[in-house]
């Protein structure tokens, strides 16, 4: 019990043993194994293994011979680091990531001219301390993520590997492993680099490997090792041989290189390496030769985060950041300017004045200036301490507080109870962190539909045999049991179960008595034996039952097999050389002869087998448009006829539909055939066309046998979340590689089309039928009134001609005025290029979701990208900025968190603007006051403290907590959504009337104390410290006063923040040293202060306050509104009012 | 062979996991749930109906003129009796250039009448006023050093006092300008011949003089070096108790400022005459600083000062406006709150807004 060999391996061996008797191998080629799968190496969009490699863009690998290998090239070893830093470069490199950021350059600059004698305007500690302290936060934060990076590294790094040297497999760590070594991997052993295989346990050389790790797909992918290879590996000692293979890149699918052995040149694709990260399975060992490792491993190479987007609220916000920055300068170029002419003015008397006094008398003889560089200087260093002063201007806490806010929003995103996902058990993930607010301003959404908008588990629903419909389903009684065959004593299930018809049952259930039941059976052993999928026996609790999972690449496949095993053709095993089918409780072994997998280009596959009776047959499955052009019609004509009806109807029903065919091939067809297909597969340039036309050579004179139909399943909620983001404005577009009916079909399931739509459906050949038909649809949109709704119906071809083309900007204008856009039989290519047409055409925000790798390149392009955590792996999620489980989330996280998220940000931004220049203001109205020196009332600490501690907690707090509208409402009336559409939230409109309202809050603030306490007593500190409570104070309101909802935190927050304000002014004031010394407690004492307090917050917020709500009241926006709903709901309005309103409102827009 | 593989499926099925429903239930990854993740916090929400606005306006207007009309009263109580001399106290034929004047050695007596225009309870304030006199300016507010005013070890401190820092490499006590432009004009009252005492004690805050300015530090050096800005200091005083120090150095915020000279704790009857001999000694004349003297009563609100009842007054009305205004608003064009004929995809295009 050392080590448990795999499970279903030796079950399956015991059955061939079983069924020996029964197999029946051919003559001449039982010794010959198949070399399929090198066919399906190269589908051409990843590999490129037609054209040589040129020797400067390669390596050499030299197997076993590690020394030669690294003598000219010292490849990388492979041993990793994603550590960032060590010890010691610790302090340098992590400040020097931080000040990638521009925000902290500014506060550097700043901090430094702070350092110079003549504009040393706060003390030096004041000067860096918010710069130091964010810098320590983010350095403390970054090294303790480093340190655990460290320790993984380490980790990873002392695994331990069989490598081959002096003759015997031995233990070593992954840290030593060089290019060019073999290496031994176990069962259920992590790979340690990427390594081509040389042989595996497996006589045919097939391993299975996981790769979760690397794409997240748990799917078994197969990998072989070269048929060459196998018997030479058994002496590794004298192997002899190089690898010539392309330079490390990150394309985890593809792979080019060439291995030369024994002067034979042999072609490698990316079925002969196995990459770092993945995990061997169901094959007891596998050897192979190391060629790249550590850093330059595929895995490494992509381990990379979500490319970085920027949110369009922040970019927009850099142009008010623009004119801040104007403002900054105007503010510094008066107070220099003043100080010029006042300087001039009193330039004689500049020596007696008493508080100015130039010169310093105590140097000898004549005295010398003191801090007096002359009129052009002093103008110079005035201004430049301006900047200083005025700095917060601009408002760099902003970047951190955003950066906050955006980490608690993605905290609740994820926590949303809506958004989580049962069947997948995931909750939402935020990869990106800095688009949170795009998600309130979506105008475009383009979906993917399969996985997408389906839930990519497909089942098996018709059947057409001989142009029989077979589409009955067994009563629901007899569901329970499922087929299920006793082999050995063991009960052998499959997986899944599939309904049945009945009477198909039956059909099968009689062997070959009729034509018909000969037909199905025939039709089911299609099913099960034309395809790539694995199939796996695991146990279940019951020790005498065994359940079969059919683990594949393509859904449909899995579905197809499931369907031909509850009739009775269980698959059972699958080699390189055989599968193993139970026939009703009979063992039968086929010898696969010759496999031809699926390429888009032909859209089938097939498969050739030596069947139990000799005979020879090839068999064919694929897309009913590639299907019916290789049929042999004359001979079927009228079955082809019956099933192509039949099938217009599944796919009516919107089912994915699937032909099959096949052909009995005589002696000299195999021969003909068996010979261009070695040449082909060992076609060292242009191998896949070869293979491929190959295929197409034999897939000819088919006879039919059947139609399959498959429904693809809408996922649960798909039709309302689409209805629902329709009236919130979102123009949605689905981007399907089904075809045209299956299209429509599932576009009316999911509510994308109505019956009331007109349809414009663009179906075009070539380019001029192309621009007439897009040119009719833009003249007819455009003469239509706004009352009849278009939906654009487009398909690939057409498409063809349309992108890059000036026919783009027609389609736009077509598609701007269609409600929803459907685009049929799309290639993956295309679809970022829709998106891209889209994007460029509009400042509207587009987004796009899906859930596979053809989606990736939408993702990335959209402004948004979503992927769709579900049947396809993973990449789309890697790709993406949000990841989620199920589409209808959509609709919670645009319509609820998108929606709050842009109105905190847009509030957010807005606001950290006026509450810097509040004070900022203060500051420049007092240097009016002080002969126009930048002396400052408020001490340099509350200046400092101001934005960091004074008023931030509780715009962040707001930033991540306030609603303005409940879950409950913004989902009940999507139209809500508009609010971040339109940018109502953040406009530069808004902008101005917030810098108005700022200059009359700085100036009532300031003003209000100047003149009450004008000819009096009071001195610098008391009144400082009047305006550093009074501005904190009207900050803290203004936001109190624009606050929606008021839980305990925002209470917290706001009153919390203003009662530190005040400990701070008095902690500040209560040290001796400093000329404040005890000011606060002297003033407070006073009414005086008391009155002006009160006076100053009443007085700032009053024009405020008034026109918010004479704006709010007879200007009322859909928020208001709808919060007024909300609010008054419960009480004045009757349920039933409600209702109907409620109806009123759920009418689409028309606008 | 057989019960191996049979046991080591079992083990492989328990690894796979996630077929067995309780394994995955435990490891479900659904948020925990709670009011606070689902952001369902019992929240009040306020909204602004007319009802409360008009209210909240009317609350305003309803405080704000009260005390509007208590400031008013309080200012109005205030005796205020403000004599400037600047100009007067110099003498008709050195008017011409005023600096060589006050930098000369005549003598700088003058004598001043004032008649007191109501009765004045005491205490009664007698303040020094300067106008145009920035002690705010950025080079005088830094000239000073808070450390060696407060201990005898830190008489070193004089990095931030240039230019008035050290005689011939000794450190000044006080050093700086503020302290160098001690205000030292000095004011003699008398009624009746009969003088009338300024106290002139406890005129600085309690604070300062405990805490803030040294008991045993002595003034040093002080006013020795080229040019004498102002007053001096009594040698072996302690700066704790030259108040006149203690004040001057609370550097006033605004460039129209008044500092505490002294207090006269008798009543003064209404057309008292006051006579004041004034030495004028300090040097405002080089930027056209005025000199007033002044003597005042104190409210409870402080000095004699309409602005802040006029603000409130103001402020109040323009509420009790507001209030008057939306409330007739509101009957003349009320909404009803939520209806939903406002919302923008309610409204006919175009007739909206």
């Amino acid at each position: 019990m050392d080590k448990p060999p795999p499970h279903h391996e030796s079950i399956s061996s015991r059955w061939s043993i079983s069924s020996k008797d029964k197999e029946v191998t051919f003559a001449d080629l039982g010794s010959k194994r198949i070399r399929h799968g090198s066919a399906g190496a190269d589908s051409e969009m990843l590999s490129m293994s037609q054209k040589e490699i040129k020797d400067e863009d390669a390596r050499l690998i030299y197997i076993n011979d590690p020394d030669r290998t690294n003598e000219t090239f010292d490849f990388t070893g492979n041993s990793i680091k994603t550590a960032k830093y060590s010890v010691f470069t610790f302090l340098p490199r992590n400040l020097f990531e931080q000040f990638h950021r521009v925000a902290y350059v500014y506060f550097l600059v700043i901090a430094v001219l702070n350092q110079l004698p003549q504009l040393a305007v706060f003390g030096r500690g004041a000067s860096i301390m918010p710069l130091a302290f964010v810098l320590l936060v983010s350095a403390i934060k970054d090294a303790y993520e480093d340190f655990r990076r460290h320790r993984s590294d380490r980790v990873e790094n002392n695994r331990l590997a069989l490598v081959f040297e002096d003759n015997e497999f031995k233990e070593k760590q992954w840290k030593y492993i060089r290019v060019g070594e073999v290496i031994k991997v176990v069962s259920n052993q992590t790979l340690p680099c990427d390594m081509v295989l040389l042989a595996t346990s497996d006589p045919t050389g097939v391993v299975y490997v996981q790769t979760t790790n690397l794409d997240g797909e748990s799917n078994l992918k197969t990998r072989y090792a070269k048929q060459e290879t196998l018997q030479k590996a058994t002496d590794l000692e004298t192997f002899d041989g190089f690898i010539k293979c392309e330079k490390p890149n990150r394309n985890i699918y593809g792979f080019q290189a060439n291995m030369e052995i024994d002067g034979r040149r042999l072609s490698l694709g990316p079925s002969n390496i196995i990459l770092r990260g993945c995990e061997l399975k169901n094959t007891e060992w596998a050897l192979g030769v190391v060629v790249y490792a550590g850093s330059e491993t595929k895995a490494m190479l992509n381990n990379s985060g979500a490319p970085s987007k920027r949110s369009r609220l922040e970019t927009r916000m850099n142009l008010e950041i623009i004119l801040l920055s104007l403002f900054l300068i105007a503010l510094c170029t008066t107070a220099a300017a003043t100080a010029a002419v006042w300087l001039r003015t009193h330039r004689d008397d500049l020596d007696t004045i008493l508080f100015y006094r130039r010169k310093d008398y105590s140097v000898k003889p004549e005295g010398k200036n003191h801090n007096y560089y002359g009129w052009g200087w002093e103008i110079f260093f005035t201004f430049f301490m301006a900047v200083i002063v005025y700095q917060i201007m601009i408002p760099i806490s902003l970047y951190i507080s955003m950066e906050l806010v955006r980490i608690g929003q993605a905290y609740f995103m994820t926590r949303d109870d809506l958004m989580y996902d049962e069947s997948s058990n995931s909750s939402f993930q935020c990869r990106a962190l800095n688009i949170n607010e795009d998600l309130g301003q979506i105008k475009y959404l383009f979906s993917d539909k399969t996985g997408t908008l389906t839930d990519n588990k497909m089942e098996f629903q018709c059947a057409c045999i001989g142009g029989v419909d077979y589409s009955g389903r067994e009563p629901a009684e007899s569901e329970q049991e499922g087929y299920s065959v006793e082999v050995d004593g063991v009960t052998l299930k499959p997986k899944m179960r599939v309904r049945v018809d009945p009477s198909l049952l039956q059909l099968t259930r009689n062997g070959n008595a009729t034509e018909e039941a000969k037909r199905a059976n025939e039709f089911f052993l299609s099913l099960a034996a034309c395809n790539t999928i694995v199939p796996i026996v695991t146990n279940t609790s019951d020790p005498n039952v065994k359940l079969v999972d059919y683990q594949g690449e393509s859904p449909d496949e899995q579905a197809l097999v499931y369907a031909a095993a509850a009739y009775g053709f269980l698959l059972i095993e699958r080699t390189s050389g055989h599968i193993v089918i139970n026939v009703r409780a009979e063992m039968q072994t086929f010898n696969v002869l010759g496999l031809h997998e699926f390429d888009s280009d032909r859209k089938r596959m097939s498969v050739i087998l030596g069947c139990p009776d000799t005979s020879v047959k090839l068999f064919v499955k694929g897309a009913d448009s590639s299907m019916f052009s290789v049929m042999d019609e004359e001979s079927y004509g009228d079955v082809i006829e019956a099933t192509k009806k039949q099938l217009h109807a599944y796919s009516s029903d919107g089912l994915r539909t699937l032909v099959v065919g096949l052909r009995k091939l005589n002696d000299t067809e195999f021969e003909q055939w068996h010979s261009s297909f070695e040449a082909a597969s060992t076609a060292l340039i242009g191998r896949a066309g070869l293979l491929r036309k190959v295929a197409g050579n034999i897939e000819t004179k088919l006879r039919i046998v059947g139609a399959t139909a498959i429904e693809d399943k809408l996922q649960r909620g798909v039709p309302e979340a689409i209805e629902s983001l329709r009236i919130a404005g979102i123009k949605v577009w689905v981007l399907t590689g089904d075809k045209q009916e299956t299209a429509i079909s599932i576009g009316f399931s999911s509510r994308l089309l109505t019956r009331n739509m007109r349809q414009i459906v663009i179906n075009s050949n070539s380019l001029d039928s192309c621009r007439r038909s897009l040119e009719e649809a833009n003249a007819s949109v455009a003469r239509d009134d706004d009352d009849e709704s278009v939906a654009l119906i487009i398909d690939g071809t057409s498409l063809i001609y349309v992108l890059d083309n000036d026919l783009e900007d027609v389609l736009f204008q077509v598609a701007c005025k269609s409600s929803a856009v459907l685009c049929c039989r799309v290639a993956p290519f295309q679809k970022a290029g829709i998106v891209a047409l889209v994007k460029n055409r509009t400042s509207d925000m587009t987004l796009a979701i899906g859930d596979g790798a053809n989606d990736v390149s939408m993702i990335q392009m959209a402004d948004v990208g979503v992927g769709i955590s579900g049947q396809e792996g993973r990449q789309a999620v890697m790709a993406s900025d949000f990841a989620m489980g199920q589409f209808r989330f959509l609709v919670p996280l645009l319509l609820v968190h998108g929606h709050w998220n842009y109105q905190r940000m847009g509030y957010m931004i807005l606001y950290n603007f006026y509450r810097n220049a509040v004070f900022v203001l203060i500051l420049f109205w007092y240097v009016l006051f002080t002969c126009y020196t930048l002396t400052t009332a408020i001490t340099e600490w509350s200046s400092v403290l101001y934005s960091v501690v004074y008023t931030s907690f509780p715009t962040i707090v707001i930033g991540i907590l306030d609603k303005n509208l409940g879950r409950r409402i913004l989902l009940s009336h999507p139209q809500l959504y508009g609010v971040g559409q339109r940018a109502e939230g953040y406009s530069t409109t808004l902008f101005w009337y917030t810098m108005f309202d700022t200059v009359w809050q700085s100036a009532a603030i300031f003003f209000i104390p100047l003149f009450a306490y004008w000819g009096s007593t009071i001195d610098t500190s008391s009144l400082g410290d009047l305006w550093t409570i009074a501005a904190v104070v009207v900050v803290n309101l203004h936001l109190a006063m624009d606050v929606i909802r008021w839980n305990w935190i925002a209470h917290a927050a706001i009153w919390g923040s203003i009662v530190a304000a005040c400990i701070c002014v008095v902690v500040i004031d209560v040290i001796p040293t400093l000329p404040g010394y005890w000011a606060i407690f002297q003033v407070a004492k006073t009414w005086m202060f008391w009155f002006c307090l009160l006076a100053i917050v009443v007085t700032t917020l009053l024009p405020r306050f008034a026109i918010k709500f004479l704006v709010e009241y007879y200007r009322p926006s859909d928020v208001r509104i709808a919060r007024e709903v909300e609010k008054l709901r419960s009480f004045s309005e009757p349920q039933q009012n409600m209702g109907t309103e409620m109806n009123q409102i759920r009418d689409p827009s028309r606008r | 062979m057989p019960s191996n593989t049979a046991s080591s499926s079992a083990a492989a099925a328990a690894a796979a996991g996630s077929a067995d429903s309780s394994t995955s239930r435990r490891n479900s990854k659904r948020p925990k749930y709670s009011k606070f993740t689902q952001q369902e916090l019992p929240a009040c929400k306020p909204i602004l109906t007319p009802g409360w606005v008009i209210l909240t306006f009317l609350v305003i207007s309803v405080i704000f003129i009260p005390l509007g009309v208590v400031s008013l009263f309080a200012s109005q109580d205030v005796v205020e009796i403000v004599d400037r001399y600047d100009n007067d106290c110099i003498p008709a034929p050195a008017r011409s250039n005023k600096v060589a004047y006050i930098q000369g050695a005549a003598d700088k007596t003058c004598n001043r009448t004032i008649v007191v225009p109501k009765k004045m309870k005491q205490p009664i304030y007698v303040y020094y006023e300067l106008e145009n006199f920035y002690q705010n300016h950025r080079r005088y507010v830094k000239s000073r050093s808070d450390a060696q005013l407060r201990s005898v070890k830190d008489e070193n401190q004089i990095d931030a006092c240039k230019p008035e820092d050290d005689v011939n490499g000794k450190p000044i006590v006080p050093c700086g300008l503020i302290a160098w432009s001690l205000f030292n004009d000095t004011y003699v009252l008398s009624k009746n011949n009969q003088t009338l005492n300024v106290s002139k004690k406890g005129i600085a805050w309690k604070s300062d003089r405990e805490h803030k300015f040294g008991k045993n530090v002595f003034p040093k050096n002080f006013q020795m070096g080229n040019i004498t800005g102002g007053g001096k200091l009594i040698p072996d005083v302690p700066l704790s108790e030259q108040e006149d120090l203690i004040v001057w150095m609370r550097t006033a915020a605004l460039p129209t400022f008044r500092k505490l000279y002294g207090k006269i704790e008798t009543d003064l009857q209404e057309n008292d005459t006051i006579h004041v001999i004034l030495k004028n000694n300090y040097n405002t004349y080089s930027f056209d600083g005025k000199k007033k003297l002044v003597l005042s009563t104190t409210s409870w609100l402080g000095g004699k000062n309409d602005f802040l009842g006029i603000a409130y007054l103001t402020v109040g009305g323009i509420c009790f406006f507001l209030a008057l205004a939306f409330t007739i608003m509101y009957l003349v064009k009320p909404r009803r709150l939520g209806d939903p004929t406002y919302l923008s995809w309610n409204r006919v295009p175009g007739g909206g807004r």
